[in-house]
């Protein structure tokens, strides 16, 4: 139960002050057809809201902040996704939104204990196994996805998850070297830095290269922890030796980049406005059209463009919702991600694992966003939370449970003590 | 008509933004707020104890502290006797464990040589020539 | 501890870092949106207006306007549809736009472009050429300001494009801001460039022989327009005759006007000599080509042919306009021609206004003064009976276009009088099809603008 039920209500009564204040614009500025719609839309965020609030008093946490901001933000993409092409309940994303709450659940009790799951890593090492495997095996022809009749699944989005704990795990792990011959030597850096480059030549092979800089940053992020741990202390000729060598290799990477991949490196989507720069063109056309305050919610034009609900999600709801709203959910977002900074983690494991899904986010919203604004390639990646799609949604959900599983750890540790402790009482006895 | 319409969409559209800042702030603030239950739990899982030398005193902030010369060790004991990376201090249920991580001149807890060893209140430890008292934090109120 | 500290270094990093990144977008956007508008498909587009308050394009396309209203600027102005590219309106969509960021796109929005352009002047113009082709450009050589700008044939935009693949060549573009051959115009710049290179009184003192034909040193013949010739001539007399053998021969035989340097003069009055790679004049934003002539050797009849104003020399209205600026001011500095007056945003503030702008000099004062001179003495001997009213400095020109089957008229000067500072030039296509010559346009021009 909530340690201070005056708070709870608090925050209960500000989410849904914020939905309410959406569901009034979409119904005053709204295209809605009539008016039944936007009640059931309301109807639909509000019971989730309230719904949420409830089984969020079912789980022992010490802090609610995330689930709140979780909430806000996954509703808000519900109103979002609702309103593009006139106001009608977007069922699909409201499923979606539900599974990603159980999601973001599970990934708070998975890994809320950061001593039992540091002993899980073979399964995770071996989940990360299976969907390679089932990667290379049941998607088509060298592509992302998994068909399951009307379903798509993009398998690729669940190694996200994996791969930060795998990070965390390798950083929490660096204390125990073992000797090899004359070395002392860190299995888990080995198994990692295999698993990156397993994952970079998958990416690489199907095509979805969308990913690759999220797994990278991830890396990134991970390898900055370790070299700063152990090893040396935060050293700046490692760092910029580090930074010089990514370098090295991202410009590498990009000179023998496929030609699909350096097509759209070099496209003036001014001059091609009906090719490959069809998206992004648009996009911007309808930020600006937008403006600071928007088309008004399900008015804009953006939602006859392909992938409007997911790859320029950012322009579709700037459009509708102005920039200046837009603005504000991404601040949201990063307000959530924030939160480790105002309460800290305690232990490497979760302070890696926060870091990882920090750097999850922030990778994801950054390619789509300047992606679909033209400041850098376009990559067919989604926002987390806001976009829509399964995946996404469910894995992004699950990162979200695992910031909410650092704010509120467990230091149970009893199969462990057993295991390694009993020894030790005999010989201090 | 027109004019009314303009400026109810921008109102309303300014209004779902402050709505949303305001919602946030609150739960920035409420982030703050429970920050002092969770550093509550900690206190409670940690025991509050923490590690004193003669001359200072170094509070357990998280659940595992590494002890050592380097500078990037949790609790540096700036002594050629110690080495750089030396032990590891974990907790699990309010209970404390040292633990070797390969030093060279070993751990010594009330003057046994130990690799691993669940400590107890006032245990004094040896690493090399720093010595340190496993105790209660005298001040509760400190964070 | 120190771990998880790096770790919110990491998360503050990456936030920071992702802020930066917002920060830059919301700029870039800010800053660009104008230009993302006029790309897209759902423009609504403001007026252009001429000097008196007229309209000259309609970018809501509500207005009714009667037949042909807009066809004597039919492809100066352009529209919006992408056929005409460089136009007033295609280059200045961004400043036609209804559209702020902040208020988005408005439908009754007072964003104009405020033109110095005379709409009855040009329709005066227009009408003037009857069935005939060519251009007549006019501008104010005190403050650069555009009066008229017509070319033939044209079109009005509001009737659309159709059958544009019947379009007569030359209908979608102003001719004004193309090159054409100046023939004798040409000499002019010949003029100038002998005057600062040697001084008045040398060149004034150069007497050569005129007896219809001159065979220059490689054996070519330049032949005289006159066929019984013009006898000894000096320079005043030479230019009012137009005689093309003076000319060859002050180029092939004076030792006091070496190639180089006319080549020298040539390119600092913005001639592309040679291998010299086209430039353009920006006229808000519409680009009007710059001169070019090819000259190699004083003794070839291409070389001769070039400073006499055929051969390889091409200039376009506009240049020879502005040269006549130069030289009416006095101070041998080109007024810089413009069109927009002043332009007005969504909400009918005046965001740009015009300033008059002159060119780096070009040739000396007192060489002004003298062409200045030559030239009005030229209009006060030839000209005061076909152009009544006026004190005009001129000098006409015959081009012979199309390997010489056809011969185009032209007329450049302007009109010494404060009150009326009138800086001109009128190319008037295939002379021989009709009985329009250029002074009668001359004189239509200068009655119809209305400077007051």
């Amino acid at each position: 139960m909530y340690i201070n039920m005056f708070l709870y209500i608090i925050s209960c009564i500000f989410v849904l002050l914020s939905h309410s204040a959406m569901l009034l614009n979409v119904y005053f500025n709204g295209s809605a057809e009539s008016a039944a719609n936007v009640i059931i839309l309301a109807v639909a965020v509000l019971g989730l809201d309230f719904a949420y609030f409830i089984i969020m008093l079912m789980f022992r946490q010490r802090s609610y902040a995330i689930d709140f901001l979780l909430i806000l933000i996954l509703n808000m993409s519900v109103i979002f996704q609702s309103c593009f092409g006139g106001v009608h309940l977007s069922v699909k994303h409201y499923i979606t939104c539900i599974v990603s709450l159980a999601a973001c659940k599970a990934g708070f009790l998975i890994c809320k204990n950061p001593k039992w799951l540091q002993m899980q890593k073979k399964y995770i090492y071996l989940a990360i196994g299976i969907l390679i495997v089932a990667i290379l095996t049941l998607t088509g022809s060298r592509s992302m996805w998994i068909n399951i009749g009307s379903i798509s699944i993009q398998p690729s989005e669940f190694i996200k998850p994996l791969f930060v704990l795998a990070c965390a795990t390798y950083v929490a792990e660096q204390q125990k070297k073992r000797k090899v011959l004359w070395f002392y030597v860190v299995y888990e850096n080995f198994a990692l830095y295999g698993l990156t480059a397993v994952i970079c030549l998958l990416q690489w092979w199907c095509r979805d290269l969308g990913s690759l800089p999220t797994f990278v940053g991830i890396f990134v992020c991970g390898f900055f922890l370790r070299i700063c741990y152990p090893k040396a202390k935060f050293s700046k000729k490692t760092l910029i030796t580090a930074g010089v060598i990514l370098l090295i290799v991202a410009l590498i990477a990009l000179r023998f980049a496929p030609d699909y991949v350096q097509e759209r490196l070099h496209t003036d989507i001014w001059n091609d406005k009906t090719g490959s720069g069809y998206q992004q063109s648009h996009a911007l056309i309808a930020i600006a059209d937008g403006g600071w305050f928007g088309k008004g919610p399900g008015n804009g034009t953006l939602c006859n463009i392909f992938a409007h609900e997911n790859d320029i999600v950012f322009a579709t709801i700037s459009e509708e919702w102005g920039l200046l709203f837009t603005l504000m959910v991404m601040l949201a977002i990063l307000i959530m991600l924030a939160v480790p900074l105002i309460n800290p983690p305690r232990s490497y494991y979760h302070s890696t694992m926060s870091a990882g899904v920090c750097a999850y986010f922030i990778m994801q919203m950054s390619l789509n966003i300047f992606g679909s604004c033209n400041m850098i390639p376009f990559t067919g990646v989604t926002i987390p939370l806001i976009s829509a799609g399964g995946s996404s949604m469910v894995t992004s959900g699950f990162m979200v449970g695992m910031l909410i599983a650092a704010q509120s750890p467990e230091f149970r540790q009893s199969a462990l003590r057993q295991k390694r402790n009993t020894p030790v009482r005999r010989q201090t006895a | 008509m027109d004019f009314f319409t303009d400026t109810s969409s921008i109102f309303l559209c300014a209004v779902s933004a402050a709505a949303l800042d305001l919602c946030v702030l609150v739960l920035i603030l409420i982030a703050y707020n429970e920050k002092k239950h969770a550093q509550q739990y900690w206190n409670r899982i940690s025991g509050c104890m923490e590690l004193s030398a003669p001359d200072v005193s170094y509070p357990l902030n998280c659940g595992e502290i590494l002890i050592g010369r380097h500078a990037s060790a949790d609790i540096r004991l700036p002594d050629l006797s110690v080495s750089r990376y030396h032990a590891i201090l974990t907790v699990s249920d309010g209970i404390w464990t040292i633990t070797d991580i390969g030093s060279k001149s070993g751990i010594f807890v009330n003057g046994t040589l130990v690799t691993e060893r669940i400590l107890r209140e006032n245990d004094v430890i040896n690493l090399g020539n720093k010595r340190l008292i496993f105790r209660r934090r005298r001040n509760n109120n400190v964070h | 501890m120190k771990s998880i500290k790096r770790s919110q270094y990491i998360i503050s990093l990456f936030i920071i870092v992702f802020i930066a990144g917002m920060t830059a977008l919301v700029i870039k956007i800010r800053t660009e949106a104008d230009f993302y508008m006029m790309n897209s498909d759902e423009q609504v587009l403001g007026m252009v207006y001429d000097r008196n308050g007229g309209v000259l394009f309609d970018g809501t396309g509500k207005g009714q306007y009667e037949d042909n209203f807009f066809v004597d600027v039919g492809n100066l102005i352009g529209d919006n549809k992408g056929q005409m590219t460089n136009t007033l309106v295609a280059q200045n969509l961004k400043r036609l736009n209804n559209y702020s960021f902040s208020s988005g796109t408005v439908d009754d929005g007072k964003a104009a472009i405020y033109t110095t352009l005379d709409h009855n002047a040009n329709r005066a113009v227009y009408n003037a050429y009857g069935f005939q082709k060519g251009c007549a450009v006019a501008y104010n050589y005190k403050t650069g300001e555009i009066l008229v700008c017509t070319s033939l044939p044209s079109i009005d935009v509001t009737k659309g494009y159709d059958g544009i693949e019947y379009f007569e060549s030359g209908t979608l573009i102003s001719k004004n801001m193309y090159r054409t051959v100046p023939g004798s115009t040409q000499k002019v710049s010949t003029v100038i460039s002998a005057l600062e290179i040697m001084g008045a009184d040398r060149l004034f003192s150069k007497v050569y022989n005129c007896s219809a034909h001159y065979t220059n040193l490689n054996g070519d013949v330049i032949d005289c327009h006159n066929w019984s010739g013009h006898g000894d001539q000096n320079i005043q007399q030479a230019l009012e005759n137009s005689c093309n053998p003076f000319f060859a021969q002050l180029i092939e035989n004076d030792e006091d006007l070496p190639l180089e340097d006319i080549i020298k003069q040539y390119k600092k009055m913005g001639y592309a000599v040679n291998e010299d790679e086209d430039e353009y004049i920006d006229i808000d934003g519409i680009q009007c080509e710059k001169a070019s002539t090819t000259l190699m050797d004083s003794h070839e009849f291409r070389t001769q042919w070039g400073c006499i104003g055929q051969g390889d020399t091409m200039v376009s209205p506009i240049q020879l306009m502005m040269w006549q600026s130069a030289i009416a001011n006095g101070t041998g500095k080109m007024t810089m021609p413009h069109l927009i007056d002043h332009v007005t945003d969504v909400d009918g503030d005046i965001t740009e206004t015009a300033e008059t702008e002159f060119s780096k000099q070009i040739f000396s004062a007192d060489t002004a003064n003298t062409v200045r001179q030559m030239l009005l003495t030229n209009g006060a001997n030839h000209y005061v009976y076909s152009i009544s009213g006026y004190t005009v400095g001129l000098k006409s020109g015959t081009a012979q276009v199309d390997e010489g089957a056809k011969e185009n008229s032209l007329l450049v000067g302007f009109v010494d009088d404060p009150n009326k500072p009138v800086a001109f030039c009128i190319l008037i296509e295939d002379k021989n099809s009709g009985y329009l010559t250029t002074e009668q346009v001359a004189k239509i021009m200068l009655d119809s603008i209305n400077l007051q």
